[in-house]
């Protein structure tokens, strides 16, 4: 089965396709609304802004390209910031809506300790996506995360818990970078990509 | 890890003595009002030390103890206490616990007394120690029992804690002395008291077995520690794995080491050096690119193409980057963060230009760092020009600017394998809350160590110790493990 990976500008779209390729994808990268609609297999990256992310994604009608893929029973793995697009809204500069696939909402780390968090952290996990990598390390870059979501399936700590990953149904979404992970990180590319 | 706020009291008054001089006081005046400052939760201990009762022998600021026990504060007392009468005096003004220490160590029998009365769960033994001997009466004497036969004194009567303190670093804020701690063999929960200046030593202390604590006074009235940082950072400590970061020194397309970029040799091909070390566990890759001209700058820009083309770790680069463009054209060819030197210390608004453009994630500040007087200078040109600017001074400025994270690289040491600054490296991280990068002067297993728990340093980095295989990164790594530091 092939693997979509959406093209955004708003993200490091060839570290994660090079990933995606290590770990056995089947890949196409594309813009296109129509391609992405139709995808069994999508792949949501994202670096940076959530406003500017999600812009975009309205601009070019990928969000309802999206949403028609997951209802038709595509699944979809969204990361970092790709991961937060898919809660309902963010509080990143305000309060902005996201795509609405997972409940919760994304918000500013509220601690003592330095923002963004750059770095290695343990994530407690559990299902199909971390098979083997249930007490894994993966490497984050964020200053927001969801916080205790309904969906959650892994959880880390950075000044308080927050969530490391998601999964309602056939969307899942992880807050680290896979693809900056080492080994854990592959892993659970390989994992995604194998599930059905 | 209990982190424990310490006052001691004079006249009702919260004050430091300077070592130990009673006709030299620093008053930092009301005991709640300094509580209040310093943001002590209820349900928090409090060490508190009568020090008239420790000069006169009698309990005298009971009065303080009573109000801040209905804070809601648990207070262990103690100054002098030697007698069981003492002992009643602080349990009945509202203490949890009192603190005993010249009697623990030099008179058994009034120690025994205290414990069948009270019971061993209000009883803290507290053992000063010098040069490894226990001193007792005000530090003035040796006691009569070595420092294995007090411990074990001490547990043989149900005692589960024990305060020590190491006498020469106490109040000296150098740090407090990991190898005692880490020397004791004894089933006492211990609590390290004495030189605790800096965050980093407080994750450290926890980082050692049997140590379920530690006293801080000086640092916290001299607001050195924020006590709601410092226990959030213990609270983190062992999710948040230390990184060992391998270096390749690049030049024309290759690998190259040499001491003090003198006699500079080949020392492989970049992508399998990058190849190999994620492999041995590398939890980030630097490339400092060390072309000596901007022809050879394009290589370089291949060579970051090449190594993030072949790895699945983060990548920093650096060298000779002078405009956002550079630093934009790094990030292009597959670097994660950038590290600007000698630009940034010209210009230090690069930093946030960068940091506005890039994100803050994406800049690291690289400082070479040299002793020169009492104090530490940032230089440019790879160490080799002095720059008139203050290191540590510099380091806090650029955390200010926008970046996520610093490079620090003692000149002095670099390619010495003598270890890392750990003076140079406290200096900056007691004074920064992003991470250091410990660089310059590994040569030993124990550096890698030492740079952590000493210096504060939340990675450490090597370049020729690792191309050499003297060490591999999983010999680090095992060892770090061994020592209680969290690995990936």
């Amino acid at each position: 089965m092939k693997t979509t990976l959406i093209d955004s500008p708003v993200a490091n779209v060839a570290n994660i396709a090079r990933a995606l390729r290590t770990s056995g994808a089947d890949l196409d990268v594309t813009r296109d609304p129509t391609a992405i609609a139709n995808a069994q297999k999508l792949v949501l990256p994202g670096v940076g802004s959530f406003i500017a992310a999600m812009q975009w994604l309205k601009e070019t009608r990928i969000d309802d390209a999206i949403r028609d893929a997951v209802k038709r029973g595509a699944s979809l793995l969204g990361v970092c910031v790709g991961h937060q697009l898919l809660f309902d809204v963010s509080h990143e500069m305000g309060t902005t809506p996201g795509l609405g696939l997972v409940t919760g909402e994304v918000q500013k780390f509220d601690g003592v300790l330095p923002v963004p968090q750059i770095g290695w952290n343990r994530v407690a996990a559990q299902g199909p996506l971390f098979e083997s990598v249930e007490d894994g390390v993966f490497y984050f870059v964020n200053s927001y995360a969801a916080i205790n979501a309904p969906d959650e399936i892994a959880r880390a700590d950075y000044g308080g818990p927050f969530t490391a990953a998601v999964q309602r149904d056939r969307v899942f979404g992880v807050q680290f970078h896979p693809e900056k992970s080492s080994a854990a990180g592959l892993r659970v590319l390989r994992n995604f990509i194998a599930w059905t | 890890m209990d982190v424990i706020p310490s006052l001691d009291l004079l006249g009702g008054n919260v004050v430091r003595l300077l070592r130990g001089d009673f006709a030299n006081v620093t008053n930092y005046g009301d005991p709640e009002t300094v509580l209040d400052s310093l943001d002590v939760p209820r349900g928090s201990r409090l060490h508190i030390v009568d020090l008239e009762a420790s000069r006169s022998g009698h309990p005298v600021e009971t009065n303080i103890v009573r109000r801040l026990a209905t804070r809601g504060l648990r207070i262990q007392a103690g100054g002098g206490i030697r007698s069981l009468d003492d002992a009643r005096t602080w349990i009945d003004a509202g203490a949890e616990k009192v603190v005993i220490g010249t009697v623990a160590a030099d008179s058994p029998e009034i120690l025994r007394a205290i414990v069948d009365d009270l019971g061993p769960e209000r009883v803290i033994a507290a053992i000063d120690v010098r040069d490894g001997v226990v001193r007792v009466g005000g530090w003035e004497r040796d006691a009569k029992a070595s420092l294995s036969e007090v411990l074990a004194r001490v547990e043989e009567l149900g005692i589960a804690e024990a305060l020590i303190t190491d006498i020469s670093k106490d109040g000296a804020m150098r740090g407090p002395s990991f190898a005692l701690y880490r020397s004791l063999r004894t089933n006492l929960r211990i609590i390290a008291s004495g030189g605790v200046s800096a965050i980093s030593d407080v994750v450290s202390l926890g980082r050692i077995a049997n140590v379920s604590g530690c006293v801080i006074g000086r640092a916290l009235l001299d607001r050195r520690i924020d006590l709601a940082e410092a226990r959030a950072r213990v609270a983190t400590t062992n999710a948040i794995p230390e990184r060992v970061i391998p270096c390749l020194d690049v030049r024309d397309g290759r690998v190259v080491k040499g001491v003090n970029f003198v006699d500079i040799r080949d020392a492989g091909d970049p992508v399998e050096c990058a190849m190999r070390y994620e492999a041995e566990g590398a939890d980030e890759l630097v490339i400092l690119d060390i072309s000596a001209t901007d022809a050879n700058r394009t290589t370089a820009l291949d060579t970051v193409r090449r190594v993030s083309e072949s790895l699945f770790i983060p990548l920093t680069v650096g060298g000779g980057v002078r405009t956002i463009e550079d630093f934009r054209a790094l990030l292009r060819a597959g670097a994660d963060r950038v590290a600007i030197n000698t630009a940034a210390l010209r210009n230090p608004q690069l930093i946030a230009d960068c940091a506005r453009e890039f994100g803050v994630q994406a800049v690291v500040l690289s400082c070479d760092a040299k002793r020169t007087g009492g104090h530490f200078e940032a230089m440019v040109r790879s160490g080799k020009e002095s720059s008139g600017v203050d290191a540590v001074e510099w380091c806090r400025r650029a955390e200010e600017l926008g970046t996520g994270e610093i490079l620090l690289t003692s000149v002095d040491r670099d390619g010495t394998n003598s270890g890392y600054d750990v003076e140079l490296l406290r200096a900056v991280t007691s004074v920064v809350k992003i991470s250091v990068i410990a660089s310059g002067g590994a040569g030993h297993v124990e550096h890698f160590r030492d740079a952590i728990e000493a210096g504060g340093a939340r990675a450490v980095l090597a370049a020729s110790l690792f191309h050499d295989r003297r060490l591999s990164i999983g010999d680090v790594k095992q060892f770090l493990a061994s020592e209680g530091i969290p690995v990936r």
